[in-house]
């Protein structure tokens, strides 16, 4: 029997997924057999190794883009190929790449000498593309599973210091419990109907309301919201924030760059489609859900980013508040939800590159450090105005000013929030935007109006960090401009979603 | 051909001197400041073929032109202007040269960037006051906030200009990002968020009054009404001279403007509903910051309170809703954007001298150096409303029409005219009159030719709106009575 027929079109498919993981497991081999050979005197490869990653996510990223089958079902449902998770998966490979740039001048001057760091990031990137195209659950089990393992040990990564191991500990440990809870809410539903897939308990589902006081109803609910609850974690939204400020503050910066631009985009893809499609008859039990765990984050992100001294800290909290108002976004239920949060996932992961492009690629001359902490930016408008001004205008999107990028993500969300006449929230998410405004408004005044007598000088930041710097505030001043091939590629896919 | 694009290369002209800017080396830094101010006086003449080819028959929007769109979401924006907005954009035009040339030898830092910081703000206040649209009024009214509070920053006086700047900020972000929310329900609601559709369109009483008060927070900081008006005297007294003189001049009106524009045509039930309530909270602001100025022993602080009560007089003026109570206020809001700049101007040019703005330090300026003593005389009359310039004559309307509509509170606000007199001329005498101080200014020289340049057109401004005010009148005639016709 010729099996290769069942299959035939499913490999072309999965083409890019396919490619990556052969890539990486060349990538590992390369890297174990040439950094240990004594002949080549043990070689320190591991930008050689960042340039090839960068190599591979870029073909991926061509095999993305012309992939043959713009729709498809592959491997008995178990993955879904549409344009949503296509485009979802190409901004998480862009994005990856740029995170691979960041990393390299960090790497470089701290001799972080082992190349394994590009390779599990690769294979982080591997876990959330299969996540984004996941249509059951237990493939949805098995990327998270993939990506989170690796996000674990890169964490870690830092062996030389206690934060960094403490920060992966941590996140294993509250991870691992989360990954349970997905576990057991998956066997839940699998218990109570028998199915996984999702178009198959779609379809299962429809109309399921008529029936709410029955066990299986019940059950099911309870499967449901074990599944949200480990999702809430995964994006650490208030109330399950809390492992986020330390392990972005343990981790490498690098690797919290990473952190916080990545994983959202995935999540929150895999949301949209387990909400808007499978579960939406449930919506009355899970937009409550959504709607406090947002309004909590936004609030608890806002407040407890005010007086943070260090800035990883400061962006894990101002994560969390963003969480919160993709969250709104989300609980609102309609197609223009689908809109606005996926604007704003776009906008806010070109603002947090910016933003960390700029945390990495700037060393003090004196002690070739880093800036950790708020305060050492103090007068960096003087020393270097071009570059803090650059910054102010990230900020300045962040807290949501128009004519900048931040300020449509936020407008799309909003909008569609009060077009779910849910106006509580939108009050709350705009009053907490203001509160938000503060602390961004204090970075700018240190680094403008300063008034200690420190000057810290730079060094010249690295080319790729520059070019990153630049192209995302290029982005984030003149998307007001011209955002027309954003907007109708977002409301195209949205509406392919949902029809 | 040339109507269609005028408002247009209004936008561009000051972008361009931007971009022009960006290419000449800091070496040039006199370079720098003849290219910023000629761009801006440039942009100034061509504004004034807008007055010259206005047609003052029709209350209907003219120089339309589109500006762009945006896809999905029926929003077609444009820009156009009527017999309210025209003033008000060439109240901007006639400001920034002013403050770029008043500013020629006091800011020794990030020269360039000085520049491009007012023509970017002339550029985005062009389009608050002419774009025709809600969403991008709010966009543009909010984008104000980042080169002023780069201005106040960073070329302010003192120390406590980083606490004015956050104020500033916070002030005018609570405020509106209220007023976005009732944009967005607008939108929701109606489909649309152009002027011209929405002016058509009725909201029923209880939304207009939700939507009415989402709008009065943000306008009525910006104005600023009373409860809501600490920024003002912080981030005026802070600011560098032309910050508070861009301040004063228009910031302050784009509450004015937003309130005629917007809230007045759109929620008219609401504004006759919230009458007395404004009323109230106006009256209070004309004596009591009438009276918190004569306490005040800062210059700055002294104008930006009388700027506070002279806005008092502006929304009594608006809320009458009658035709005189609204050319008043709009006459009033020109006149103040005149003569409070030229008052701010004329601090400035006492403390690019002696670096104080405390008043006990400064007496019997009168003798030494007459010139000034004689402008800032004229200017003094000017804010209390002397007649024969320009306050007096749109204080006047705005009382003989808020007469007809409550007579008590014009009685109070009458009151105001008193105080005004008492704080101006009392912060005249101190200044200008008594013995010089030798002990604290040893040192004086009179006005240049400079300084005399920046305050002659606003001396010829005042007198003419004062002695011939039909030609301001006349233009915005028609607007002004199509706007009353609708609220009836």
């Amino acid at each position: 029997m010729d099996f290769s027929v069942f299959f035939d079109n499913d490999f072309k498919a999965v083409m890019p997924e396919l490619y990556l993981f052969t890539a990486i497991l060349i990538l590992l081999s390369y890297g174990v057999v040439y950094s240990t050979s004594k002949a080549f005197n043990y070689p320190m490869i591991q930008l050689n190794i960042g340039w090839l990653s960068a190599l591979t996510l870029t073909m991926t990223l061509f095999l993305l883009i012309s992939n043959p089958l713009s729709t498809a079902s592959v491997f008995n449902n178990l993955l879904i190929i549409d344009p949503f998770s296509n485009f979802i998966k190409i901004l998480i490979v862009i994005s990856s790449i740029v995170c691979i740039f960041m990393s390299m001048s960090y790497l470089e001057y701290k001799k972080v000498n082992s190349f394994e760091y590009f390779i599990l990031l690769l294979l982080a990137v591997l876990g959330m593309i299969c996540l984004v195209s996941s249509n059951d659950l237990l493939s949805i089990y098995m990327s998270i599973e993939l990506m989170s393992l690796s996000f674990y040990i890169l964490a870690a990564y830092k062996r030389n210091s206690e934060f960094s191991g403490e920060a992966g500990l941590k996140y294993f440990i509250l991870g691992a419990f989360s990954s349970g809870l997905l576990l057991f809410g998956i066997s839940m539903i699998y218990g109570f109907t028998g199915l996984t897939n999702f178009e198959e308990l779609a379809k299962l589902l429809t109309g399921i309301n008529g029936m709410s006081d029955s066990l299986t109803y019940n059950g099911i609910l309870v499967g449901i919201l074990f599944v949200t609850v480990s999702l809430l974690f995964k994006v650490a939204a208030a109330p399950f924030h809390m492992w986020s400020p330390d392990v972005y503050e343990g981790a490498p910066t690098p690797v919290t760059a990473f952190f916080s631009i990545v994983p959202k985009m995935a999540v929150f893809a895999l949301m949209i489609r387990l909400f808007y499609s499978t579960f939406f008859d449930f919506i009355g039990f899970w937009q409550p859900i959504f709607l406090y765990s947002g309004v909590l984050s936004m609030v608890i992100g806002s407040i407890g980013a005010l007086y943070q001294k260090k800035i990883k800290r400061l962006m894990a909290y101002s994560g969390i508040a963003n969480v919160g108002y993709m969250l709104a976004g989300l609980a609102s239920g309609t197609i223009e939800s689908i809109d606005g949060l996926l604007l704003y996932l776009l906008i806010y992961v070109v603002m947090t590159t910016g933003f960390f492009s700029f945390v990495l690629g700037t060393q003090s001359t004196k002690d070739s450090k880093l800036n950790m902490h708020v305060s050492d930016l103090v007068n960096l408008g003087k020393v270097n105005p071009i570059l803090a001004f650059s910054i102010t205008l990230i900020l300045f999107s962040m807290v949501g000013l128009p004519p900048l990028a931040g300020f449509f993500g936020k407008f799309y969300l909003f909008l569609a929030v009060i077009q779910s006449e849910l106006y509580a929230v939108a009050i709350i998410g705009v009053l907490s935007s203001v509160i938000a405004a503060f602390y961004y408004i204090r970075i700018i005044k240190i680094m403008f109006f300063g008034t200690s007598n420190v000057y810290t000088t730079y060094k010249a930041m690295d080319k790729l960090n520059t070019l990153v710097l630049s192209s995302s505030l290029f982005f984030l001043i003149f998307l007001f401009a011209y955002p027309h091939p954003f907007l109708l590629c977002i409301h195209k896919i949205s509406l392919g979603l949902c029809l | 051909m040339f109507d269609s694009s005028i408002l247009l290369s209004l936008v561009g002209l000051p972008l361009l001197g931007i971009v022009l800017l960006l290419f000449i080396p800091d070496t040039k830094a006199d370079l720098q400041k003849t290219v910023g101010l000629s761009t801006s006086l440039l942009t100034f003449l061509l504004s004034l073929t807008l007055w010259l080819k206005f047609d003052m028959s029709t209350p209907k929007y003219q120089f339309v032109e589109k500006f762009f769109s945006v896809p999905y979401s029926n929003m077609h924006i444009y820009l156009g202007v009527d017999g309210i907005s025209l003033f008000f954009t060439l109240l901007t035009t006639f400001l920034i040269p002013i403050c770029l040339l008043a500013s020629w030898d006091s800011i020794k830092i990030y020269i360039r960037e000085y520049s491009i910081a007012f023509l970017f703000l002339e550029a985005v206040l062009i389009c608050v006051f002419t774009v025709l649209d809600v969403l991008f009024f709010y966009i543009f009214f909010e984008a104000v906030l980042i080169p002023m509070f780069l201005i106040i920053g960073i070329w302010g006086s003192r120390e406590r200009k980083i606490r004015a700047a956050y104020q500033f900020f916070v002030y005018t972000l609570v405020g509106s990002v209220l007023m976005l929310l009732a944009i967005m329900y607008i939108y929701y609601y109606t489909g649309t968020t152009d002027v011209q559709v929405l002016q058509t369109v009725s909201f029923d009483f209880n939304t207009q009054i939700i939507l009415f008060l989402a709008f009065f927070a943000s306008l009525a900081v910006k104005i600023p009404m009373v409860p809501a008006h600490i920024w003002l005297p912080e981030a005026h007294s802070e600011a560098p001279t032309a910050g508070s003189v861009i301040l004063a001049g228009v910031l302050l009106k784009m509450g004015g403007y937003g309130f005629l524009r917007f809230s007045i045509p759109m929620f008219p039930d609401a504004s006759i509903y919230f009458t007395p309530f404004v009323y109230t909270l106006s009256v209070i602001a004309v004596i009591y910051t009438s009276l918190t100025t004569l306490r005040q022993v800062d210059m700055k602080r002294i104008i930006a309170y009388s700027s506070v009560a002279h806005m008092g007089f502006v929304t009594i003026g608006l809320f009458t809703l009658n035709i005189q109570g609204i050319e008043g206020s709009m006459l009033l809001m020109l006149s103040h954007g005149i003569v409070s700049s030229a008052l701010f101007l004329c601090v400035g040019v006492i403390y690019d001298r002696h670096k104080t703005r405390i008043i006990k330090y400064y007496s019997g300026l009168a003798v030494k150096m007459p010139m000034f003593a004689t402008v800032f005389l004229f200017f003094i009359l000017a804010n209390m409303g002397f007649p024969g310039t320009s306050s007096f004559v749109s204080e006047f309307l705005v009382l003989v029409g808020a007469i007809k509509s409550n007579v008590f509170v014009t009685a109070l606000a009458t009151t105001g005219v008193i105080w005004g007199a008492g704080y101006s001329i009392w912060l005249y005498n101190r200044v200008a009159f008594g013995n010089i101080r030798i002990s604290h200014i040893s040192a004086f020289h009179d006005m240049d030719r400079r300084e005399f340049m920046v305050f002659l057109p606003c001396i010829l401004l005042v007198f003419l709106m004062g002695l011939y005010p039909e030609i301001f009148l006349n233009v915005m005639h028609v607007s002004i009575t199509h706007l009353v016709e609708q609220v009836q």
